[in-house]
């Protein structure tokens, strides 16, 4: 019962993070100087003509009421309609394949290689990998994701041509049906990821390695893969916070490791509606990427809550 | 050792001072595209046949300003509103207030970056505005719970109890133990701040395209990374050994002050 009540205090916080979205979203596309009149009567437009494109994009009505009208309509799912002329809902639609296709081999390349080396530092706190993996994640953890991306492109198109820089889809084809387009992206984002969550695990492994009850199970001769599994049971609900804020963190690096290698996604499509200024689809964007971002967190919560009920009430529960 | 203790220095000497030297113009075209280094270009030149020296030494002080600048704000905010929380006997609006900042973490630094610039294309305060909304939300949470701790101790009930003032209380027995805190706390945020400016200038966002900027010049010479690699290569440089750099420097300079347990970077 305690949980749901938690859930709901939860749910609504992120509701409320997603209206504090929406209005800075508006307040910066609309209210701000610049706004879509300049962009879709172009450079010769009398201001009389101004004046009627201002009035049929409903640009003459007080702000208030018109963010009220967005936000209404975003709540029943309708995004509007680009400047091109596509509805925002058909290109996010159309993006999110591309997105996926490089976001989930980078989240799968980071859970394996962060769990795994991270488990085994942590086992080893002070060993030579430790120290080694030190020094490498907080190089990685200083360098924002466009210079790793930038780093891979350097090694893996100019010294060692062995990918293609530009991820060029072939018409009617799928991104994920090209491997090789989606390799260096998403080692790119999967470097940037990696560094904070191989470090917070490490850290969660060794200090509940060092906690009494697994002293107990090592004094007890428990051993392996066995023993393994008692450490990391016990340390995984901790990291899962961290997880799920990685994971989040990803769609934010996705931004720029798309517009990097011009991977067709939602992220290289938001930067493109930046530079071209087409309001609603930047909206659109933001809002979509807003809600993914706080329901990765929100799933993240909801995951270590259940984990931590588990073992709190489990009979075999180490506590 | 006392390398990396000196290099994010010389780095930030290089950012602030970099536009004072007199290397000539870092927005003119002096060569060809992409030539090697020579005693003439020392770093050689960029995609536009501009000096890259010049070009390098130019185009930090703008990332490490806006930084600096809104570190500053962050800073303000968040103390200011750390310390109220963990020193008013409000509880419930305390709680609330963190609450609702702390759901401003959610949202991907980029994300505001993008929809900021949107709003205000070309100026540097939207990025600046991006990095402080970025960074409140932790710099609050780090400070309110050091304020919280240090208002449990001892010796600041007693001084509450004997009817110190509000302003006492602060100067005497927070403020020395906060400082530590709330000076890390910045120089992390600091070195995101730089990575986010950076990104910014990556993505083509801020000052507009004839200045220089480090972010920027990675992103518009990796065309020509086979030709003449170190546009690329030297603002990246300078980037990663500035955002590692402060973290060591910061790592050292609170292990002197909190002595080893508390240290930032060190492992456990």
């Amino acid at each position: 019962m305690r949980l749901a009540g938690w859930l709901t205090v939860r749910a609504a916080a992120a509701v409320a993070t997603l209206a504090v979205l929406s209005a800075v979203v508006f307040w910066a596309t609309e209210v701000l100087p610049g706004d879509a009149v300049g962009t879709t009567s172009g450079p010769n437009a009398t201001d009389a003509e101004r004046a009627a494109i201002r009035i049929s994009l409903g640009l003459d009505r007080p702000a208030h009421e018109r963010y009220v009208d967005w936000i209404g309509d975003v709540a029943r799912g309708d995004l509007g309609t680009s400047l091109t002329g596509r509805g925002v809902g058909e290109i996010i639609a159309d993006r999110l394949g591309a997105s996926l296709s490089v976001l989930v081999p980078a989240a799968v390349l980071i859970l394996v290689l962060a769990g795994a080396l991270g488990v085994t530092a942590g086992l080893r706190v002070g060993g030579r990998l430790d120290r080694g993996l030190n020094a490498t994640t907080l190089g990685l953890v200083g360098s924002s994701d466009f210079l790793l991306a930038t780093g891979l492109l350097v090694v893996f198109t100019a010294w060692w041509p062995v990918l293609p820089a530009v991820a060029l889809v072939p018409a009617g084809d799928q991104l994920w049906q090209h491997p090789d387009l989606v390799a260096l992206p998403a080692l790119a984002l999967a470097l940037g990821g990696f560094g904070a969550t191989m470090r917070l695990l490490r850290a969660s492994v060794a200090q509940t390695a060092a906690t009494g009850f697994a002293e107990f199970a090592r004094l007890n001769g428990v051993r392996g893969p066995r023993y393994l599994w008692t450490v990391v049971s016990n340390a995984a609900a901790p990291a899962l916070h961290g997880l799920a804020i990685m994971l989040a963190g990803l769609l934010g690096g996705s931004v720029v490791v798309e517009t990097l290698f011009n991977v067709p996604g939602i992220g290289y499509e938001l930067t493109r509606a930046v530079a071209e200024r087409d309001i609603p689809l930047i909206q659109g964007l933001s809002m979509t990427l807003g809600a993914a971002t706080l329901a990765i967190l929100l799933a993240g919560d909801l995951l270590a809550a259940l984990l931590d009920r588990h073992r709190a009430h489990s009979p075999a529960g180490i506590r | 050792m006392k390398l990396r203790l000196i290099l994010p220095l010389l780095v930030l000497a290089v950012a602030a001072l970099g536009p004072w030297v007199p290397v000539g113009s870092p927005t003119a075209p002096v060569a060809g595209p992409f030539e090697s280094w020579s005693g003439a270009h020392v770093l050689g030149t960029d995609i536009l046949g501009r000096d890259v020296l010049a070009r390098v030494l130019a185009g930090g002080r703008m990332l490490v300003v806006q930084a600096a600048v809104a570190t500053l704000l962050g800073s303000v905010v968040g103390l200011g509103v750390g310390v109220w929380a963990g020193m008013t006997h409000r509880h419930r609006a305390a709680r609330f207030t963190v609450r609702g900042i702390d759901a401003l973490a959610a949202l991907p630094g980029i994300l505001l970056l993008l929809v900021l610039a949107t709003g205000a294309p070309g100026s540097g305060a939207a990025i600046v505005a991006a990095s402080v909304l970025v960074s409140v939300p932790f710099s609050v949470r780090v400070n309110r719970e050091r304020v919280a701790a240090l208002v449990r101790t001892d010796y600041a009930r007693a001084a509450q109890a004997r009817g110190d003032t509000v302003a006492t209380r602060l100067r005497y027995d927070i403020a020395p133990g906060l400082a530590p805190t709330a000076l890390a706390e910045a120089g992390i945020r600091f070195v995101a701040a730089v990575q986010l400016a950076a990104t910014a200038g990556f993505l083509g966002l801020g000052a507009s395209a004839p200045a220089a900027n480090w972010g920027r010049m990675v992103q518009e010479n990796s065309a020509g990374l086979t030709t003449n690699p170190l546009p690329v290569v030297v603002p990246a440089f300078l980037l990663v050994v500035l955002a590692v750099g402060v973290t060591f420097l910061l790592d050292h300079l609170a292990g002197r002050v909190l002595g080893e347990a508390d240290r930032i970077g060190a492992g456990r």
